[in-house]
């Protein structure tokens, strides 16, 4: 442990004084422990002679990666910087400096933002800890990803016993360059058991001032500050705040909760000389300050208020509302750039789960992603602050699932996830791979729940949900509820869990089945709230199973439970009711100040208007406009588009399957997304699903494939009509399903951007076209290896694959996936494409095609499937 | 620093494919749509560094006090003439790449505009570089931008030049395994600084219209491929040759 008692004198930079003293710019500077140790050893000596209590060893880029150029074995380059800083403590005298093993960032980027996987990063990590025997203690600095501070910090953890400060580097917005927010790294941390936290480099100590004292209020850990010397000269590259006037503006940060304080990028020995003397006389200052106090309360102890009205006299103006709003914030949750702290009513949404529902079940049968990513988004713009994230379903490898699932997430939705799953091991996967703090649903009252999963909140520091039922099943008053949830509560607290990371799901019983639980669930909500002082989670949306209109009764339940305490309801965004009651109770209850989010929620709100639905109109021919219909907003030009002048197309279609459908063609060859979806709703109630494909989308895509081979159109123009045909199919499909039919593909075709290559949007575009033609698109991602492209090419027995490679050097990857499926014996073509290909060099490579662009490769695959 | 602007729609138009012909109404109107996302989304950071060019061969250029060597005939015919080299990295920031990643789930074409468009401002955030290190050097000429997987400039030295200009600490930039920029909307370029002043020296001290190529330029070698080809004095090469000429 570190002692914190007296604030900790860092050092300050390495790197300048490395290239002061002769290091090139853009050199390996762990090469010097080895080819010039004396002179590494000076600049610690230095550092201590100015007073650094600790010092960091010279191993910032010491990671198998960064050194593989290095020309010295990783491990000898970090034995010498120990040695180094060893030699240096000795030679100055002063055993009681530490050596803190220094670790900086890898310099990839981990998915989704880079190319490199969270294990990958965790094995480089814990490869140097391991290498870095005889340091006192592990400092992870200057990191920038929350994914790879995560990564690095539980390396530590699990390789070694040392203590673990923790600093990242933030911008002016207050966030770091990959955008990790403040909060966000606090909250991520605070319960994983490191010894400090904070931020490092990338500005002056001015600019991390509000940093610091922002730091201060989400986090009861002690604070670790390494600011740069101000900002560098782009021509000079020097720096432009100098000692003095460094020293002075750390001392304003110190009352915040600060326990070590050193410098980082133009820092020198001169700053941390200065920085030693007034941190001592701020500590000197402040024991007076306090023991004068001490000694006024004692004398003044009947006054009881007499000592704090001279408080203004040391600490800082904000000092004391910081402190209260640290004291008494509960606490929350976290993606990297988005905290959900737990102190309002929250909604998490209930979508991404397979429970009774046949559309989602599929989609994980088939890994169909971007179904199971459009459910987040669609709950996100509906309001949704949390997701719950459930994948379990019998014939699936959940651990699997849930990891690609909140790694893929992660990608597109920016809001903290709840990771539901009852199985330790799947909750484990998931926890280590979580970029933040996530809520864990859930843990039970039951002896072999509470065993295992408790354990594992504890070590990744995540928040969880206690279910309020154990091996006697749910209890039928409030008052059995209540004592499963103190039995949580007290297991919890026992293995250091803190009890503000507990929420309480105090289990809703359905109405229509035990109508007279649903008080007793109420009530237990209101104990919960008012004698645990915890939050409670509700699973609104399972109140009115059994029941017809739903909403209503869930939406007045919502609102009970809300009023008793109820903090993070499970239900579904998208119902308009239930979200606008929760904007409504935060309103009411003055917790949406001036109405501003209740207002925003609303700015395009206009009175529902009176649609007047024909009878029949869904089965009336087109061409009457009245399209929209069914789904009450009327669409816009739902009326009778009209076939371009001239498309004898369009002519022909009108002729032979009536207006509707000349309006359909007509809506793909305009891009007009709306009314696509409206007039496929309203066909398909008089024709032929298939019929529709065929008759109708399949000459529209034509038309607009033909315009483009032309030149005459562009590319936009056709992805726009490719959409339009998506919105179509969707709609095709899913009126198939709910008449049990099967969907008819013209055959699967396995697509994927070779290995090394990380841009996608070529073949994402290609995917949507060859889907519009009916084809089963098995879409393997970006930067694919060999191996999955021919596992895949081999499980499908496809005879199509497409490549797509975007720069040249990724090209030889693109060869050697087409010699691999060569080798395996299959008898599928190889379609490639991308920017940077010329059939000159496809043929070369193997192909059997080239793919010019989209449409070529539609051609192509007709071709190839004989259609 | 640099701050986003409008997105420069002709020049993401061109991106699209369009060339000279300008977008329809429905496109354009879409592009629209898209640009105040974008300019959201977009955090752009830069970091530059400039060095005194070292040393010069056919195929090679070093730099003063940095472990990059550049190298390949291409960046020596790029960099003839110059006495300084600024590095250059930049990037629009990860949040575009997320951004990308959404809209391709949710509107294709939406997607296919922004990445056009991200592509626009990466490259407008460039100029604004070269404008402003432009108004810092004022008596220094700047090439064009030239980057690593140019010509036989090899993509491998991007690791090497994001090291030199401390991009991964400083903006955050890092490569992949294949060398490739993360986050995708990233630039990194080579620029040459022509000393101006010295031409202007040179043309003072000559009479007539005879100049002389700044310092270091006939140490690269490349006489044929110099801009002062033409009119130099110290011309290795006297006969006259009309190609090649950079500028």
């Amino acid at each position: 442990m570190i002692d914190t008692s007296k604030i900790l004198i860092l050092d300050g930079a390495m790197g300048t004084e490395l290239q002061a003293a002769g290091l090139p710019v853009g050199g390996i500077p762990e090469v010097w422990n080895i080819e010039h140790p004396e002179a590494v050893t000076a600049i610690h000596r230095r550092y201590i002679e100015a007073g650094s209590q600790v010092v960091y060893t010279n191993t910032f880029g010491a990671n198998r990666l960064k050194m593989a150029k290095a020309g010295y074995p990783l491990q000898a380059l970090i034995v010498a910087a120990i040695g180094n800083a060893r030699a240096a403590v000795v030679e100055a005298g002063r055993p009681d400096v530490k050596v803190a093993f220094d670790i900086g960032p890898i310099g990839r980027l981990i998915e989704p933002l880079g190319d490199m996987s969270f294990d990958e990063a965790y094995d480089i990590f814990a490869e140097e800890i391991r290498a870095a025997k005889g340091a006192d203690m592990i400092v992870i600095e200057t990191m920038s990803d929350l994914s790879e501070a995560k990564a690095a910090v539980l390396a530590a953890k699990e390789n070694c016993d040392l203590p673990v400060f923790l600093t990242m580097s933030f911008e002016s917005n207050s966030r770091t360059f990959t955008g990790t927010a403040i909060a966000s790294m606090a909250l991520t941390f605070s319960d994983m058991g490191i010894d400090g936290i904070g931020m490092n480099c990338s500005l002056g100590p001015e600019e991390l001032l509000p940093m610091v004292k922002e730091l201060y209020t989400c986090t009861k850990l002690p604070l670790v500050v390494k600011p740069n010397a101000g900002l560098p000269d782009p021509a000079t590259n020097k720096y432009n705040v100098f000692p003095e006037d460094f020293v002075q503006i750390i001392r304003k940060m110190l009352p915040y909760g600060v326990c070590a304080v050193g410098g980082c990028c133009g820092t020198s020995p001169e700053y941390i000389r200065e920085l030693t003397r007034v941190v001592r006389e701020w500590e000197a200052e402040r024991d007076a300050y306090e023991a004068d106090k001490a000694a006024g309360a004692a004398e003044m102890a009947p006054e009881a208020d007499g000592a704090s009205a001279e408080d203004g006299g040391f600490y800082p103006d904000d000092y004391e509302e910081l402190t209260t709003l640290r004291n008494t914030r509960p606490t929350g949750i976290a993606s990297a750039s988005k905290t959900v702290w737990f102190s309002e009513p929250r909604c998490i949404g209930e979508r991404i789960n397979p429970t009774g529902k046949k559309r989602f079940k599929e989609a994980l049968q088939n890994g169909d992603m971007d179904y199971i990513l459009g459910q987040a988004i669609s709950q996100v713009e509906a309001g949704a602050e949390i997701l719950d994230v459930n994948v379990g379903l019998p014939g699936i490898d959940e651990t699997a699932m849930m990891v690609r699932v909140i790694r893929e997430l992660q990608a597109v939705v920016d809001v903290p996830l709840q990771i539901d799953s009852n199985k330790p091991e799947v909750l484990e996967a998931a926890l280590r791979i979580y970029c933040g703090k996530p809520l864990v649903n859930s843990v039970n009252g039951e002896e072999k729940s509470l065993s295992s999963i408790l354990p594992l909140v504890k070590k990744y520091g995540a928040a969880v949900v206690g279910l309020t039922l154990d091996e006697a099943g749910i209890g039928a008053t409030a008052e059995e509820r209540f004592a499963v949830a103190e039995k949580i509560v007290s297991r919890a607290e026992a293995i250091g869990i803190r009890r503000e990371n507990l929420q309480i799901d105090c289990l809703t019983l359905t109405a229509s089945a035990e109508q007279a639980g649903v008080a007793e669930t109420l009530k237990a909500v209101a104990m919960v709230h008012d004698r645990l002082h915890l939050g409670a989670v509700l699973g609104v949306s399972n109140v009115s199973f059994g029941l017809p209109n739903r909403d209503v009764i869930n939406t007045a339940f919502l609102t009970m439970a809300l009023q008793n305490g109820l903090t993070l309801p499970i239900m579904n965004p998208n119902s308009e009711a239930m979200m606008g009651a929760l904007r409504a109770y935060r309103v009411l209850m003055n917790i949406d100040k001036n109405s501003l989010a209740y207002m925003d929620a609303y700015r395009d709100w206009k009175p529902a208007q009176t649609v007047v639905v024909a009878a029949g109109t869904a089965g009336v021919p087109g061409g009457t406009g009245q399209a929209g219909g069914a789904a009450g907003t009327p669409a816009q030009g739902g009326a009778h588009i009209g076939a371009p002048a001239g498309d004898t197309v369009a002519a022909d279609i009108a002729t032979r399957l009536g207006d509707g459908a000349a309006s359909l063609y007509t809506a793909v060859v305009r891009g007009l997304a709306a009314q696509g979806t409206e007039l496929t709703k309203s066909l398909l109630g008089t024709m032929d699903s298939m019929d529709i494909v065929n008759g109708v989308l399949i000459p529209a895509l034509d038309t607009v494939g033909a315009g483009f081979e032309s030149g005459r159109l562009f590319l936009p123009q056709l992805i726009l009509s490719a959409s339009v045909v998506q919105g179509a199919f969707s709609e095709i499909k899913n009126h198939m399903r709910a008449n049990g039919a099967e969907n008819v593909s013209k055959g699967t075709i396995v697509l994927a951007t070779v290995k090394g290559d990380i841009h996608d949007i070529g073949k994402n575009i290609v995917k949507v076209l060859l889907e519009n033609y009916g084809f089963t698109v098995v879409d393997l991602g970006r930067d694919v290896e060999i191996e999955a492209v021919v596992d895949a090419a081999r499980e499908t027995g496809t005879p199509l694959v497409g490549l797509s490679a975007l720069m040249t050097t990724t090209l030889p990857s693109m060869r050697d996936t087409i010699v691999a499926l060569r080798e395996a014996g299959l008898s599928c073509k190889v379609v490639v494409g991308g920017a940077v290909l010329t059939p000159e060099y496809a043929t070369e490579i193997g192909a059997d095609y080239y793919g010019r662009d989209a449409k070529a490769t539609v051609d192509i695959a007709k071709e190839v499937f004989g259609c | 620093m640099v701050e986003m602007k409008p997105i420069r729609m002709d020049e993401a138009a061109r991106y699209l494919g369009y060339g000279d012909t300008k977008p329809d109404e429905t496109i354009l109107a879409l592009m629209k749509e898209c640009e105040a996302p974008l300019l959201e989304a977009c955090h752009p950071a830069y970091s530059v560094g400039i060095f005194d060019m070292e040393c010069c061969s056919e195929d090679e250029v070093r730099l003063a006090e940095c472990a990059l060597t550049l190298t390949g005939k291409d960046i020596v015919k790029h960099l003839v003439g110059c006495t300084k080299v600024a590095l250059m990295a930049a990037t629009l920031g990860p949040g575009v790449d997320m951004l990308l990643r959404r809209l391709q789930l949710t509107s294709m074409p939406k997607a296919l505009l922004t990445d056009a468009m991200a592509g626009a401002a990466i490259e407008q955030i460039c100029d604004d570089i070269q404008s402003e290190l432009q108004g810092k050097m004022p008596l220094y000429r700047q090439t064009w931008r030239f980057s690593p997987g140019y010509g036989d400039l090899p993509l491998a030295l991007q690791d090497e030049l994001l090291s030199a200009v401390e991009a991964n600490k400083r903006i955050g930039l890092a490569t992949t395994d294949s060398h490739m920029l993360t986050p995708l909307k990233s630039v990194t370029a080579i620029i040459g600084l022509q000393d101006m002043t010295k031409e202007l020296r040179k043309v003072a001290t000559e009479d007539g219209d005879a100049i002389s190529a700044p310092v270091g330029a006939c140490a690269a070698g490349a006489c044929a491929g110099c801009a002062y080809h033409e009119s130099c004095l110290s011309r290795q090469d006297k006969t006259t040759d009309e190609t090649d000429v950079l500028q």
